[in-house]
């Protein structure tokens, strides 16, 4: 079927396109304008906003922490509460249907769920097949295993962590390697309380840097496409500007992500020893081309923070709101999973608020810096079109300053920024930005062989409203939600990579799990045929 | 051996199939209880849900529900088989276990493994009967207190100790309590173990109480043992499917989760569910009310049953006669497992599929 999308303002940064124009589609892909051919369809988009379908890098959708938090807070269900609209998180969608569904009527099309332990990764990929419309991909977490922390202890070669690594990616259908506080768990199981980059993990010896430093190798000589994603130790901790300074200067040159940057804005000013550094941080990610950041923009209100960062849950769980929690020890990173609300008259919450929008706006390159809430630790993702609105308008955000407290404000730089996003910077942070981090060649960008995922959006003057609800949203070529509502049920695929390895390691893996749990390895692994999904895989090439 | 029968009488399959439509489409409120069954099942048997406005239950929801209540009203510290398993030093057995089959094995094994091979020791809050039965090495045990009912007031004793808080007669000795405190504190690693089934829930939140207290200056965790028939797989697929565990409903087309509305044994004895999926794939059980309303069984055989349901068809084992997605108690997770003696057996999710399908059309809710 030939589909034509008539006469929109076409925003399509990766190929240098804004302006008005038509979009053709044929078979779930763009194709060029075709010479004398009537299009089966044509769908009038004069006076829109036109872009390729948003990529979120960056969002807990999926997986055992993702659905213990819906277990532990059934009070943030929809169905739970007469009033829906008074709590974000019913907003967000709480089931897999929801969350797949609300996603696509905002126009994104693929989400990335980041923190899979490997164990659980069969689970996790069920609940993404389970989630409609969107293409999605999980990040595998590495970083606080025995097997690797044994590997450093026993200083084996690049290319024994190089096959390991491969082979974590290829049974747990994962597109790249996350690292969540580097040994932090492994070192709050030997009771250690406070782990920073160059602590030492107890019984292996190794510290934070090397752990980072060998995973960032093993992905980069891999070819994975995506850079290793890092959440840095010391997350929310007054003074951790220094964690996340020393982290990026650890690139040394080779490409690294850094997640939820914001919770590492942190400095030790003012009377209560808590103040923004966004703007050193901003510096620094400036000066570090190889570096890309994503934010974990703060919005006030009722969430819940789920996270593979054990040792900082366990620390923080005593600020629960409401108060209850659930710490996981679990093999490898564990979890934590801690409600929380962030609070318009909380000090540290208003200071969080604005460190988020400084490093928005004060890093230069919408190529490096990464449109997310971290949802749902910052906040739900359904507050993404009011940021939108925020980065889009100096007077919006003087307006929500004005209602903060003051003290929080002094503490920051964010009423001094003059910036304001435009549409064609927001589509380059939301769409072709995302995709190349990703190795996604064929998405976030409208030009001729891209999967068809397109949003239509009204080019309202309250950017929120715009962003809340597409005009139209296309999944593959094929319409699936208009204004709001979904009109085609599709189930999107994964996105995974499958990195060269050497075979001797399934022999070894095999053998680790025999001995060390006296347990076949098949556990761990992901077939295609247990997600009861025609097609859930879709393979993304490495670098060769 | 006969695969459908209709009131106790062989008939083909796809008769069985048009008569378990017929009863779930004239329905006003179906239940689908029992729920052993697969990842695949459960999710078949949610989509049914959904679509006829029907109510989700679990043969154990009961054990569950109590250790849950925990989880959504206080804090609590878990951690994995596999972890007990590799890095647990010491055990704080607390009630009755042995009941749980699973896992028994690592439970009692002599040492753990991680950084060198330790002893392991374990203490055994009143065990009841169980202190006799316990598999090896009785002389490493060291059981505290007697029978279960001591229990709540042992554990109120203990936790108070652990925190160096006074305490007056307890059910043991004060040096004994004493001893144990101290033991406690000075674990590496130690890991909570109590059967869902056998603890009330103010007894489990005292139990977490003390394990988070204990992590004051060590290192504690806990580890509860739930029944079996895949309940833990079958609660993670209501939790992504509904936002809530079981003993949920559709009636409203949005679920709505509602422990004691929602319990399939109220709805059976008040007559408001007039038509039951009673789902138990992994051993024939029959459901645990006399007079029911016209059942649909789903199980390996009929045999349980007082008088014969409705319409019964039986279903293969999941990872025996299929391939199968379930919860592994010994890792924790789920976990993909081949068939181990491949037959044609029909899976639950391929039943209940076939049921939907054959659903008039009006029959269906819009969702």
């Amino acid at each position: 079927m030939l589909t034509r999308i008539a006469g929109g303002r076409v925003i399509d940064p990766a190929n240098g396109r804004d302006g008005a124009g038509d979009v053709w589609m044929r078979d779930g892909r763009i194709i060029e304008a075709p010479m004398d051919a009537r299009a089966d369809v044509t769908y009038d988009a004069a006076g829109k906003i036109v872009m390729a379908g948003a990529i979120d890098i960056h969002s807990h959708i999926a997986g055992w922490n993702v659905n213990t938090a819906r277990l532990l807070l059934p009070e943030h269900h929809r169905a739970a509460l007469q009033r829906p609209a008074a709590t974000p998180l019913a907003l967000a969608g709480w089931s897999t249907f929801e969350t797949g569904c609300r996603y696509a009527t905002m126009g994104f099309t693929t989400v990335v769920e980041p923190a899979v332990s490997p164990h659980y990764a069969l689970h996790a990929h069920l609940e993404l097949a389970d989630t409609p419309i969107i293409d999605k991909a999980t990040l595998a977490v590495l970083g606080n295993d025995d097997y690797l922390l044994s590997l450093l202890r026993a200083k084996a070669s690049g290319s024994a962590i190089e096959d390991y690594v491969a082979w974590i990616l290829d049974m747990s259908r994962s597109i790249g390697v996350k690292v969540v506080n580097a040994g932090g768990a492994a070192a709050f199981k030997e009771n250690v309380r406070a782990f920073s980059f160059d602590d030492v993990v107890p019984s292996y010896g190794v510290s934070s840097r090397q752990i980072v430093k060998a995973l960032q190798r093993a992905v980069n000589n891999l070819g994975v496409p995506h850079p290793l994603h890092v959440h840095c130790n010391n997350l929310g901790l007054a003074g951790n500007v220094e964690t996340a300074l020393t982290t990026i200067a650890a690139a040394e040159g080779l490409p690294l992500h850094l997640a939820h940057l914001q919770f590492y804005g942190y400095g030790k000013e003012g009377e209560r020893g808590f103040s923004s550094a966004a703007a050193r941080l901003a510096e620094a990610v400036n000066a570090a081309a190889e570096v890309t950041i994503d934010v974990g923009q703060v919005m006030f209100g009722p969430t819940v923070t789920i996270s593979a960062d054990v040792l900082r849950q366990f620390n923080a769980r005593d600020q629960a709101r409401p108060k209850k929690w659930l710490i996981f020890d679990g093999d490898g990173n564990g979890a934590g999973i801690v409600p929380y609300d962030y609070r318009r008259n909380d000090f540290y919450n208003a200071v969080q608020w604005a460190v988020g929008l400084e490093l928005f706006l004060l890093i230069d390159n919408p190529r490096q810096v990464f449109f997310t809430t971290d949802h749902p630790n910052g906040a739900p993702f359904t507050t993404y079109p009011d940021i939108f609105a925020l980065l889009m308008s100096r007077d919006l955000r003087a307006k929500w300053i004005a209602d903060l407290p003051p003290a929080a404000m002094a503490v920051t730089t964010l009423a001094s920024i003059a910036r304001e996003y435009t549409l064609p910077e927001i589509a380059a942070m939301t769409r072709a930005a995302p995709a190349r981090l990703f190795g996604l060649s064929d998405r976030g960008h409208l030009g001729p062989g891209a999967v068809a995922d397109v949003a239509i959006y009204e080019d309202d003057a309250d950017r929120a409203r715009m962003f809340r609800v597409a005009s139209l949203v296309f999944k593959d070529g094929e319409l699936v939600a208009r204004d709001g509502r979904v009109t085609r049920r599709s189930w999107g695929r994964a996105l995974t990579v499958a990195p060269q390895r050497d075979r001797a390691v399934d022999r070894r893996m095999k053998d680790y799990y025999e001995e060390r749990y006296g347990l076949s390895d098949e556990f761990v692994k992901v077939p295609a045929h247990a997600l009861g999904r025609p097609q859930p895989f879709e393979f993304v090439p490495c670098r060769s | 051996m006969e695969r459908a029968r209709i009131a106790g009488s062989p008939v083909a399959l796809e008769a069985a199939i048009a008569e378990a439509a017929r009863l779930v489409a004239a329905s006003k409120q179906a239940l689908i209880a029992g729920l052993g069954t697969d990842v695949a099942g459960a999710r078949a048997a949610i989509a049914l849900a959904r679509r006829t406005g029907a109510v989700i239950d679990h043969m154990h929801a009961e054990s569950l529900l109590r250790a849950l209540d925990v989880v959504r009203s206080s804090g609590v510290m878990l951690t994995t088989p596999t972890e007990v398993d590799v890095g647990a030093d010491t055990l704080l057995l607390a009630g009755p276990i042995l009941q749980v089959g699973q896992f028994q094995q690592h439970i009692f094994a002599p040492t753990h493994r991680d950084h060198g091979a330790i002893e392991r020791r374990i203490f055994w809050l009143c065990p009841g009967t169980d202190a006799a039965k316990a598999p090896s090495r009785r002389s490493a045990i060291r059981p505290i207190g007697r029978t279960p009912r001591e229990l709540p007031a042992l554990l109120a004793a203990l936790r108070a100790r652990v925190a160096g808080r006074p305490v007056g007669r307890a059910a043991v000795s004060a040096k004994l309590l004493e001893e144990t405190a101290r033991d406690l504190k000075a674990s590496r690693f130690g890991v909570a173990i109590w059967s869902a089934a056998e603890l009330d829930a103010l007894t489990v939140e005292m139990l977490c109480g003390l394990v988070d207290d204990l992590n004051a200056t060590t290192r504690f965790s806990a580890l509860p043992l739930l029944p079996a028939d895949n309940l833990l797989g079958a609660l993670q697929v209501c939790g992504w499917l509904t936002g809530f565990p079981m003993r949920t409903g559709f009636g409203r087309l949005d679920p709505h989760h509602d422990p004691w509305l929602f319990d399939g044994r109220r709805l059976v004895d008040s007559g408001e569910a007039d038509c039951v999926i009673w789902i138990s794939a992994y051993r024939a059980a029959a459901p645990p009310w006399r007079r029911a309303p016209p059942t649909i069984a789903l199980t390996a055989d009929a045999a349980g049953f007082e008088s014969p349901p409705r319409v019964h068809i039986a279903v293969g084992t999941p990872a025996v006669d299929h391939g199968a997605v379930h919860h592994l108690p010994l890792t924790g997770t789920l976990a993909a497992v081949a068939a181990s003696q491949p037959s044609n057996m029909i899976s639950v999710a391929d039943a209940i599929s076939r049921i939907a399908a054959a659903l008039p059309d009006d029959g269906a809710r819009r969702c």
